[in-house]
């Protein structure tokens, strides 16, 4: 098997990367593939929070590389999926731990076993990025519609594009809010779209719910009503390939409406 | 023989009927009593069944003096909890399910009939509002009041006083074994991961006297990234935050709350200790043997109080266990 390994990345910080590798991942082993989640942000890490599996990290990435351990041994099991796993960064190292083959190196045998490898990739465009990006050969690059974050992915974007490894770059907007984008207080995806301009993979809107969902180290995609979780779910699917119709992602309005709104052309896609 | 609805004021119920044995209802009053909305209130305890002696009563009315509540009474099915009970002078009543729904707390009736308690009508007494206290027995525990008097030397002789034990002190505070097999998973406060022994090769396990090491000494808090790592001993006065860590060749001691890593003994020391005044450690390690906390209380900032009891960790029978504790050991 040659499993596909992605990168989460953006150059901004803040923007979701963490909270976009915990949830598509969920999404993705929910769907059945075996997906294992790497975290790079050494000394800042932060998925083993979202997906609560902090209290069972016994060895990091750091230990594989310094071969305290095996890498099967690092690799920490979900609490509810077996398909997915964690391979967690070291929260008392930083990023000199680590180099780019070594991380490239570990991303090729993880691949070999999984469908999935997701990388959650640190903020910034320094060594950090550089050993994230190694081994991936596709990137989702995440963004806010705020031109301090379009900046930055614009320059990520540029940077990957000189990785040939790297097949496959796609946008993923987050923290969308319709009711802003209507009063124009906010940038449309269309605007962002044509800033960026590579294609979209999914947009994720502003959910408060994200916020209780990390506090509970639950991803938000195992919450069935939660737009949020079904715009993740999304994204999941359209990484396999399907063609998933765009999600309505403004304000719930009477049954009716959303009947006729679901048959409109919307200027907001998912 | 039934107070009446509403009696308790400022009242709280918790219901741990339900608990499997003495253990857990233990390890389950006091998670519920480290809740701030706990604090200084009258608590109703629904013991269904468990069949209590009268130290454990008394362990448990300790525990809840702790937080600064009181017992207003208990609600019991068990002969010897009743006969606990009335030897300390705590109410017995019955609570029905409808009250737990509405919830008990509400103002104290004009009058509460003599009838309505249970315990010998001089051990009631009315203050001027109206409310009534639970009056317990003569002994109160003076230890619990906060941090300066927790360390306050007591001898063997004095605390079997204070506490009259069935077996040994260590049965003062209860023990929280985490996996055992008596407390099942979900409420073990600390369950063993099945990675096996740990230590690295090389490494025997070893029982030095901890005593006999030097031992670092640190006025300061521990921040997420940061970790601390010596032979000997290690003692922090000051928190240690999640995402701390902390190594030691010999025993751990907070004297704050330890939320990160504590990792004692980890040159194979099976005697090593791991203190905390609140043990909220998000692993727990004791030589080879590792620990994680129960994802049920994943809360990983801890409120700060004066009123934590501290915890000791420490391995037995091839086990972590868990005391509580009021007094050094
Ligand atoms: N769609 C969203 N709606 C609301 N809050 C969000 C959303 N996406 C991310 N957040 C919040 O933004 C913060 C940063 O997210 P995170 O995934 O940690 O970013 P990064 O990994 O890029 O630094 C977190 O507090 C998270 O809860
Ligand atoms: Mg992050």
């Amino acid at each position: 098997m040659t499993g596909r390994v992605i990168v989460i990345t953006s150059g901004k910080g803040g923007v979701g990367k963490t909270t976009t590798s915990a949830n598509i991942g969920t999404a993705l082993a929910k769907a059945g593939h075996k997906v294992v989640l790497i975290d790079t942000d050494l000394g800042l890490r932060n998925l083993d929070l979202l997906l609560g599996l902090e209290n069972r990290i016994v060895y990091t990435i750091v230990d594989v590389i310094e071969e305290r351990c095996k890498l099967k041994q690092a690799l920490v099991k979900d609490k509810k999926n077996p398909n997915l796993s964690l391979l967690a960064a070291a929260q008392t190292r930083d990023k000199t731990a680590v180099n780019a083959e070594q991380l490239k190196e570990i991303c090729d045998t993880l691949r070999e076993e999984n469908d999935f490898v997701l990388v959650d990739c640190p903020a910034g465009i320094e060594q950090g990025f550089q050993n994230a990006v190694a081994g991936a050969n596709e990137a989702i690059v995440v963004t806010t519609p705020e031109m301090s974050a379009i900046r930055d992915a614009d320059r990520i974007i540029g940077l990957l594009a000189t990785k040939e490894e790297i097949s496959s770059t796609k946008l993923l907007l987050n923290r969308v809010r319709p009711s802003l984008i209507k009063s124009n207080e906010m940038m449309s995806v269309d605007d962002v779209i044509g800033i960026l301009e590579i294609p979209l993979i999914g947009i994720i809107p502003e959910d408060t719910g994200i916020i209780t969902s990390t506090n509970k180290g639950e991803p938000i995609v195992n919450d069935e009503n939660a737009l949020a979780g079904k715009a993740y779910r999304n994204v999941a699917q359209r990484i396999l390939g399907e063609e998933v119709p765009f999600l309505d992602l403004d304000e719930p309005k009477g049954f009716m409406a959303k009947i006729k709104n679901a048959f409109a052309k919307l200027k907001v896609k998912v | 023989m039934l107070l009446e609805k509403g009696f308790v004021k400022n009242g709280f119920i918790i219901d741990l009927s339900n608990a499997k044995n003495t253990t857990q209802l233990v390890f389950e009053l006091s998670s519920i009593m480290e809740h701030p909305d706990v604090k200084g209130k009258n608590v109703c305890l629904k013991l269904g069944g468990s069949d209590l002696k009268q130290s454990q009563l008394l362990s448990i009315k300790a525990l809840i003096e702790s937080m600064d509540s009181s017992i207003a009474f208990i609600d019991t099915t068990s002969e010897q909890t009743e006969a606990s009970a009335v030897s300390l002078g705590i109410m017995v009543s019955k609570v029905s399910d409808q009250d737990i729904q509405d919830g008990i707390v509400g103002t104290l009736p004009d009058e509460v009939s003599e009838e309505s308690v249970m315990v010998k009508s001089e051990e009631i007494s009315l203050d001027s509002s109206g409310q009534s206290e639970a009056s317990l027995s003569s002994s109160h525990i003076e230890t619990t009041e906060g941090i300066e008097d927790i360390y306050n030397e007591i001898s063997a002789e004095e605390l079997s006083e204070i506490i009259p034990s069935e077996d040994s002190e260590k049965t003062y505070f209860t023990k929280f074994a985490a996996n055992e097999g008596l407390l099942n998973d979900e409420h073990s406060k600390y369950i063993l991961l099945d990675t096996g022994n740990v230590l690295p090769e090389g490494v025997e396990e070893n029982s030095t006297n901890t005593e006999s090491l030097p031992t670092l000494y640190l006025n300061q808090t521990l921040r997420s990234g940061q970790t601390v790592s010596y032979d000997g001993n290690i003692l922090i006065i000051g928190d240690a935050h999640p995402g701390s860590e902390i190594i030691a060749g010999g025993d751990i001691t907070v004297w704050g709350i330890l939320g990160g890593i504590a990792h004692a003994g980890n040159a194979g020391n099976i005697t090593s200790k791991v203190r905390a005044l609140k043990l909220n450690a998000i692993q727990l390690r004791i030589a080879g043997l590792y620990a994680r906390r129960n994802d049920t209380l994943n809360v990983p900032y801890v409120q700060k109080s004066n009123e934590f009891t501290p915890e000791v960790a420490q391995i037995e029978d091839g086990k972590i266990v868990i005391y509580k504790k009021l007094r050094r050991d």
